[in-house]
């Protein structure tokens, strides 16, 4: 195609405001956070500042709460990944090498479940969980979570394992290996790139997840979003400069480990969706 | 070769945990529907009585409306911006890479941040934004006043964190589009816009419709960009169908009218689905044979 300089100019202009709609408010909380609390909303922003600590030294001095939901956030995100990851290469194994109506049946089921809308799914769960002494644990958190990604998680493992040539599962039947064997001596060390694809999506969601920790934590098991929503809604009015700090420390590491795994995100999602 | 019997029990967990805490809930929560209860216990059955006060009650309106207007500007809008965006990629940019990482920015962000920030922009008096809109002489977005203000801003934050997913999911459609198909239009004479037309948007449509059915069920689910910005508030003007569930079951221990509101949840979501949901039986079938 024929490119004029009006053509080119206009592309850059179109580039420069796609760059403004998706890093300036990510920029914004990163500086913010960094400014002292008057200057936070001083207009136009000042780009040029003397970097200051002092939002995060009053976060954790005032929010040794915050702390403690990172942790439960890592410990939860974590659980969520295993045991995801663990299911789902089960289950696209099997989807990935058997043939029966009930395996058929049963993979289509899972793509009808998760259309359902996971909120309604509290109305019932809330006096089980209660009943159960599960309320307010890592434990239920990590069951839901890692429930949400099981579909997504099987058709992205079963979409890579088709990949793998069935030829080595059978010289290895041959060989004498059982299923287990077969497993995780050859199916595993080739389906490494599904299980990041599916441990990815699970883990970007565990961290970031707002509604099942609401409703079925309370203070035990609290995870870092809930702490940034108390800090916002915050009846004597939001204290900007240590709510921009601890969004920063919530965002800064999911959105480094993003960046570092995009080809997965990318990979996942045509494999769990335009194919699965 | 015979596969060991054991195998087939290699889903079994995954259907297993799929069936205790999303479809049986779910298939209880259509019982509940027909009761009356608090906190799923001591249930007595009434009917469609449920149904028919959802029917009177103004609020759970106000919610269906909102619902529908914000997923259906969402949704189109995503598409039209991940469009423009993808083809803009497509077209080739300077330093692709770093441009591609930054487009994917926001899906890191979970949505209590987002709001963080949206929030902080849009501070009455005092945020970025409507500093600017001011100094433009334009009118300030009244969103925590105004339920078209607020619903506004609640797509606006919504589109800006989903919109990576349909820009991936189009882009990638859009750069496997055969360079000679576009040549071959071009040779034929055809100008750009034939070209994109009746060349590309073919061949893409697929990738369109998926994405556009994913984003439709998803953004249905829309609870925390609302509950976090606006609290459903003023006087529940800006409640969309997951805050009305949460606020009837959680606040006012209705449990029959928020498994009611539920289950036209899930049965508006099956329908969107439907589709999908045929095209994908048909595919695992003819997979079967």
């Amino acid at each position: 195609m024929r490119r004029t300089p009006l053509h080119s100019a206009l592309r850059l202009v179109a580039l420069a405001l796609v760059v403004l709609w998706s890093a300036f408010p990510i920029f914004l909380i990163v500086t913010a956070s960094l400014k002292p609390s008057r200057e936070i909303f001083s207009f136009p922003p000042s780009f040029v500042f003397v970097p200051t600590f002092e939002n995060y030294v009053e976060l954790f001095r005032r929010w040794p709460a915050f702390v403690d939901a990172l942790v439960n956030s890592l410990i939860v995100t974590v659980g969520a990944t295993l045991l995801t990851i663990a299911f789902a290469t089960l289950a696209g194994y099997g989807f990935s090498r058997l043939r029966s109506r009930f395996l058929t049946g049963s993979a289509f089921y899972m793509i009808v479940v998760r259309m359902f809308p996971p909120i309604i799914v509290t109305l019932p769960l809330f006096p089980i969980v209660n009943f159960l002494r599960l309320n307010d644990t890592h434990a239920i958190l990590i069951v839901i979570y890692c429930t949400c990604y099981l579909s997504l998680g099987s058709w992205i493992m079963k979409t890579f394992m088709d990949q793998i040539p069935r030829e080595l599962d059978e010289a290895a039947v041959i060989d004498g290996a059982t299923l287990g064997q077969i497993l995780v001596k050859v199916i595993l060390p080739l389906s490494t790139q599904g299980i990041v694809a599916v441990g990815v999506f699970v883990f970007i969601f565990s961290w970031n997840e707002y509604l099942f920790a609401f409703i079925f934590t309370a203070t035990e098991a609290k995870t870092g979003p809930l702490i940034l929503a108390e800090m916002l809604g915050s009846i004597e009015g939001v204290d900007w400069g240590i709510l921009f700090a601890a969004a920063t420390v919530e965002l800064v590491p999911i959105l480094v480990f993003v960046l570092l795994v995009q080809r997965f995100i990318v990979a996942g999602l045509t494999a769990g969706s335009v194919k699965g | 070769m015979k596969p060991a019997r054991a195998s087939y029990l290699l889903p079994a967990p995954a259907l297993l945990m799929l069936t205790g805490v999303i479809a049986l809930p779910a298939l209880y929560v259509f019982y509940l529907s027909f009761t009356e209860s608090s906190f799923g216990t001591e249930t007595r059955f009434v009917g469609f009585a449920n149904f028919a006060h959802i029917v009177s009650d103004g609020y759970f309106w106000t919610a269906f409306v909102n619902t529908f207007i914000v997923v259906n500007v969402i949704v189109y809008g995503e598409l039209l911006l991940a469009l423009a965006i993808a083809l803009l990629f497509a077209g080739g940019v300077p330093f692709r890479k770093l441009m591609f990482s930054i487009m994917l920015m926001p899906y890191a962000t979970s949505q209590v941040v987002a709001v963080i920030v949206w929030r902080y922009m849009l501070e009455p008096d005092v945020g970025i934004i409507t500093q600017v809109l001011a100094n433009l002489g334009l009118p300030a977005l009244e969103w925590t006043l105004n339920r078209w203000h607020g619903l506004t801003i609640v797509s606006l934050v919504s589109i800006w964190l989903h919109l990576p997913f349909t820009f991936i999911i189009l882009y990638s459609a859009l750069i496997s589009v055969p360079r000679e198909l576009q040549e071959a239009a071009h040779v034929d004479g055809a100008t750009s816009w034939q070209t994109f037309r009746y060349v590309i948007i073919p061949y893409i449509l697929p990738a369109i419709l998926v994405a556009m059915m994913f984003r439709f069920v998803f953004a249905f689910r829309m609870f925390a960009e609302v509950w976090l910005l606006t609290g459903g508030g003023p006087i529940r003007m800006t409640e969309v169908l997951a805050t009305y569930l949460y606020r009837e079951a959680f606040r006012y221990h209705n449990f029959g009218l928020a498994s009611a509101t539920g289950w036209l949840l899930l049965v508006a979501t099956l329908i969107i689905a439907s589709f999908y949901l045929f095209q994908m039986y048909r595919r695992t079938l003819k997979h079967d044979a």
